[in-house]
């Protein structure tokens, strides 16, 4: 019989291992293995033909995440015809071949090779951590090895000793078979080259940079080297300490806008680890810290179990039922609207939650609330993105899959930090950065991809903060003025009259790069250099981040960046695109799901009679026809006093908003704040009701990130205190008299589909069916669209958007000389309240303020000096670190620790479209001080109060619940 | 005034900065408007109209043709 190898088929099993990576060559060649016909893709190897013929080649050194090595020989087979015993993971396959995987002789050979192996192993099988997931053990049996001949006593590596240096993983060398799979996956699949072979001969070992312990080496716990080893060499401590898991549940992981799927592999309900998933198509079995190790924070003693009231924030909290929270939330919310109005309440959703949570919170404020006052933190980053690229080309999202980056010629990274926050995509982009691609960085700061080994072409425009606007505007014009522009792409996709004029204004010498030098401080030779580089590459793709968006000009940026793309013709078809790397697992999606205070699900405005119309019908409930208020609208209101309850799920505007001192006022201005949490964060020590929140762990849903793609979220075990978040949101517009009545969230997105057109395709059953599915979604893209724009813009014709730029009030004086620009790190995440809490810690216990050796020295600052930074809102204290990663003139910090204070001096300037805040530019002045700010003292205080009153929550009998 | 209706006051002349193209404050304006029309609460729509009509000195030129329109938007909603 001959098999077809057709990888459309998706026959390829992601729980087996081929062997080799898959080869894309239209071209097939038939050979016979084993007696067995099959066709395969030109260059696919033996072991992998044999593989996809159902036919299993011993093997320890090969795997189908790696190239092919060729150094344990256990998958040697015999080829009629040829000479000797090749090994089949470095054979390629021929037209006609004929291959024997099985015979006396190879059987022969291959218990020779596992002898050698296992007279230097220990013979721990019993009691070590990989028993029953160990591949050398597998191995062993396979090849039918009974006896080593040549004893234990000769030199071996039986004694070396165990580094257990990393928080989550041991590497014990006396288990180690060199077969180098760690030091390959640290190069191929992460692109970090941290580990090396050490020595030659007998003397070969596994080292970690220069022979350093994990913890001190360039590794950046990725968990590649550990998921590669075939032994228990590299072995998760999770494991070592619960034992081998039982089964496992395929998942979306909650950190970033990547979204990688994972195996949550369990004991019973306990998670004993996550395994990035093969089948994954938005990480294809990569992972990083986070993701891979840093779930700790579900089973972490701070949880919120219980739900709690309280009538003032300087009152102890009292734990109540479910039912008792509910109904104080309810008759509270009602009768603040009785008194102050309709309009005086409103909800925020969580990126963080899935999209059914975020479409019932939406819903929950227009049809129960009655008025449009629901925002998401996606106000706070990426807004801008929202409001650039529907008016340029029509769809509020990015415009490719991940794996188009692997077609790119050109990578232009624009105010964005892949290695540190989106590090699985990193790790594709320094793929492609290896083969050749040019890259181009944008960016105050010279970040670490610019430092990508072995990586090709490089380019830094270390622009000066706040002036984006000014350098992409001289990027088109170098576009425009040198004829570098697709004049065919523009002919047929774009508006002429928006062209003409866009054209006219770009041409103008004040966009030229020699005139906006003296703005962004970027030579004007290298803008040039930079915008050829993106202009004629052939694919030029554009990659940005917060750096566009946080910004008093982020949606002008945005639009600035899609006209870039429209004028080369850099879109609609792969390896192009403008591409908005969102900071949280679900950004994209609570955008989709109608989050924002004007458009309805699917970026339907409210303002629409028809759009209104068909939500009227299902929710069986007027909806208003005006926009309601944003997140900082709602803060001023709150403050004015016409503003006076929020229902808040899963967000921490209180540390993660800025100008915290007037959140914090708002906050204490409202009457009734509900807060729906895993932690009691910054925000409910504000709150009068807290309502125990779930982890993605222990709900079903699902997350659609960065590239559009909807992913599944699976339960693996139960809420801690009884309800996944969807049904608190269910339960409170019960309560509120607007009835639901979900049995499960795929329910929900039966709805979603019932209302947004670019969903109607998406189901459960599609979801399962399909792995993932990017939307749109419809019956014009039943599958999916992987590529928007192919053909025409949702618009129509793409739209060229004028671009002036107009500097941020926001500038350095004499009294704030410094520019304050804010960041993250890969080891933690956004407001840190779930990295924080696991072991994650040891690689950033504290957030620092870095300095340029010139600022430090003019101040008299030294490495380790506690700093006080002010500006014209508030002051705080922070450790000095000097770096000369940023520019003279430039300080950087980041957030992800709520005392540092970071958003105290943060102001309220912000995005002139959409309000979200100018994060990335605050006038300071630093100098070094004694002691803690007033806020951060404040803090102290404030937050110590907080966790007695919860502490004595938790002392108290349970009333309601007897 | 309070922090509300001086922010809302920076917003507004902020939108009208962003939007004015080679000092054409009627076409701005009517880019302001539009702006103010989809994305303002109706609490901050009446706010600003109610600045624009008592006092409105601290508008700018493009601010105060695009209030001027969204009022009258405003009214022809009404009727």
């Amino acid at each position: 019989m001959l098999n077809y190898f057709d990888p459309s088929q998706h026959r390829i099993d992601p729980d087996r291992d081929y062997g080799t990576p898959a080869r894309l060559s239209e071209k097939a060649v038939a050979l016979t293995i084993d007696g067995v016909e099959i066709s395969v893709p030109e260059g696919t190897s033996v072991m992998r033909a044999a593989a996809l013929a159902g036919i299993t080649v011993p093997k320890l050194c090969a795997s189908d995440n790696l190239e092919a090595f060729g150094s344990c020989r256990l998958c040697a087979v015999e080829i009629e015809g040829r000479r000797g015993y090749p090994a089949s993971c470095t054979t390629p396959v021929a037209e006609g071949m004929e291959v024997t995987t099985q015979n006396g002789k190879l059987a022969k050979l291959r218990r020779n090779i596992m002898e050698l192996y296992i007279s230097d192993h220990p013979l721990d099988c019993l009691t070590c951590p990989a028993n029953g997931d160990c591949e050398l053990q597998d191995m062993a049996g396979a090849v039918g090895l009974r006896d080593v001949r040549y004893g234990f006593e000769g030199q071996n590596h039986l004694d070396a000793e165990t580094d257990a240096s990393n928080p989550y993983f041991s590497f014990d060398p006396s288990k180690c078979i060199v077969c180098s799979r760690c030091v390959r996956a640290c190069e191929e699949v992460q692109g970090t080259f941290a580990l090396t072979i050490d020595g030659r001969g007998f003397d070969s070992k596994v080292a970690a940079s220069q022979d350093e312990d994990f913890m001190d080496s360039e590794c950046v716990s990725c968990g590649a080297c550990v998921q590669a080893c075939p032994t228990s060499t590299l072995m998760e401590k999770s494991v070592i300490e619960a034992g081998v898991p039982e089964h496992s549940v395929v998942t979306t992981c909650a950190y970033c806008g990547v979204g990688c799927s994972f195996k949550a592999e369990m004991k019973g309900d306990q998670l004993v680890r996550m395994v990035p998933y093969k089948g994954g198509d938005a990480n294809h079995g990569h992972s990083c810290v986070k993701g891979r190790f840093a779930f700790g924070y579900a089973t972490h003693k701070d949880r919120i179990t219980e739900p709690m009231i309280r009538d003032a924030i300087d009152q102890p909290w009292r734990t109540v039922s479910w039912e008792e929270a509910i109904a104080f939330s309810a008759k509270r919310l009602k009768d603040i609207q009785a008194q102050y109005g309709r309009e005086s309440i409103g909800g925020i959703t969580s990126s963080r939650c899935t999209n059914e949570e975020t479409y019932l919170v939406q819903k929950l404020v227009r049809a129960g609330f009655g008025n449009n006052n629901t925002d998401t933190c996606a106000r706070v980053c990426h807004s801008p993105t929202g409001y650039g690229l529907k008016t340029t080309l029509g769809e509020s999202a990015g415009t490719q899959t991940f794996d188009s980056v692997m077609e790119a010629d050109t990578i232009l990274v624009i105010g964005a930090n892949p290695t540190d926050a989106h590090p699985v995509f990193a790790s594709q982009m320094r793929r492609r950065l290896r083969q050749g691609a040019t890259l181009i960085v944008a960016d105050p700061r010279r970040i670490d991809l610019l430092k990508t080994p072995h990586g090709s072409t490089s380019m830094h425009l270390p622009l000066r903060p706040g002036t984006n606007v000014a350098l992409v505007n001289s990027l088109a014009h170098v576009v425009v003025t040198e004829g570098l522009e697709d004049t065919a792409f523009i002919e047929k996709r774009c508006e002429p009259d928006a062209y003409k004029a866009w054209r006219e204004f770009i041409s103008e010498e004040r966009n030229s790069p020699e005139t906006l030098e003296a703005e962004t401080g970027v030579p004007a030779d290298l803008v040039r250099k930079a915008a050829r580089a993106y202009a004629t590459a052939g694919n030029g793709a554009i990659y940005y981040g917060l750096g566009v968006t946080e910004h008093s000009q982020g949606s002008t940026m945005v639009m600035g960046i899609a006209n870039l793309a429209l004028a080369t013709g850099n879109l609609g078809r792969e390896g192009v695109g403008v591409n908005p790397l969102r900071g949280q697992n679900n950004v994209q999606g609570s955008c989709d799901m109608g989050s924002f205070p004007h458009e309805l699900p699917g970026y339907q405005h409210v303002g629409d009679p028809a759009v209104r119309e068909r939500f009227e019908n299902l929710w069986h409930v007027k909806i208003d026809d005006e926009p309601g208020l944003r997140i900082p609208n709602m803060f001023d209101a709150a403050i004015a006093g016409h503003f006076k309850a929020l229902y808040v799920q899963g967000e921490d505007i209180a540390q993660s908003d800025p100008n915290t001192q007037h959140v914090e006022q708002a906050l204490t201005s409202l009457d009734c704040l509900i807060v729906q949490d895993i932690f009691l964060n910054e925000t409910a020590k504000y709150a009068h009701v807290l309502l125990p929140g779930s982890t993605f762990l222990e709900k079903n849903g699902t997350f659609t990130n960065a590239e559009r793609r909807i992913n599944r979220v699976r339960k693996v075990m139960a809420p801690v205190a009884g309800k996944e978040d969807w049904e608190v949101t269910q339960d409170l517009a019960n309560a509120l008299g607007y009835p639901m009545n979900y049995s499960h969230p795929s329910e929900i997105m039966d709805e979603i589909a019932q209302l947004t057109p670019t969903f109607t395709g998406v189901s459960y059953e599609r979801l399962d069916e399909l792995g993932s599915i990017q939307w749109p979604c419809n019956e014009e893209h039943p599958d999916g669209t992987p590529t928007m724009h192919e053909l025409d813009f949702p618009i129509g014709k793409g739209h060229f958007a004028i671009t002036e730029y107009v500097a941020t009030p926001e500038r350095s004086t004499r009294r704030y000389p410094l520019l304050l620009t804010t960041g993250r790190i890969l080891s933690q995440y956004n407001v840190g309240a779930q990295t924080r809490r696991t072991e994650n810690s040891r690689w950033h216990e504290e957030d620092v303020l870095e300095i340029h050796p010139s600022d430090a020295e003019l101040r008299g600052i030294s490495d380790g000096d506690w700093l006080g930074v002010s500006s014209r809102v508030g002051q705080t204290v922070l450790r000095c670190r000097i770096s000369d990663r940023m520019q003279p003139g430039v300080v950087y910090t980041t957030f992800h620790h709520p005392g540092s204070g970071a958003n105290v001096i943060t102001t309220d300037s912000s995005d002139w479209a959409t309000n979200c805040p100018e994060y990335k530019v605050t006038a300071v002045q630093v100098e070094k001080v004694s002691q803690p700010s007033e806020w951060q003292k404040h803090f102290q205080s404030f937050d110590e109060q907080q966790h007695k009153y919860l502490e004595k929550s938790k002392d108290e009998p349970n009333f309601a619940l007897k | 005034m309070n922090y509300e209706l001086q922010h809302l006051i920076e917003m507004i002349n902020q939108i009208s900065d962003n939007n004015l193209h080679h000092g054409e404050a009627e076409h701005a304006a009517e880019m302001v408007a539009t702006h103010l029309i989809k994305f303002w609460a109706r609490s901050m729509k009446d706010q600003i109209i109610s600045y624009a009509e008592n006092d409105g000195s601290e508008l700018n030129q493009v601010s105060k043709l695009a209030v001027e329109r969204l009022k009258a938007w405003r009214q022809a909603k009404a009727s």
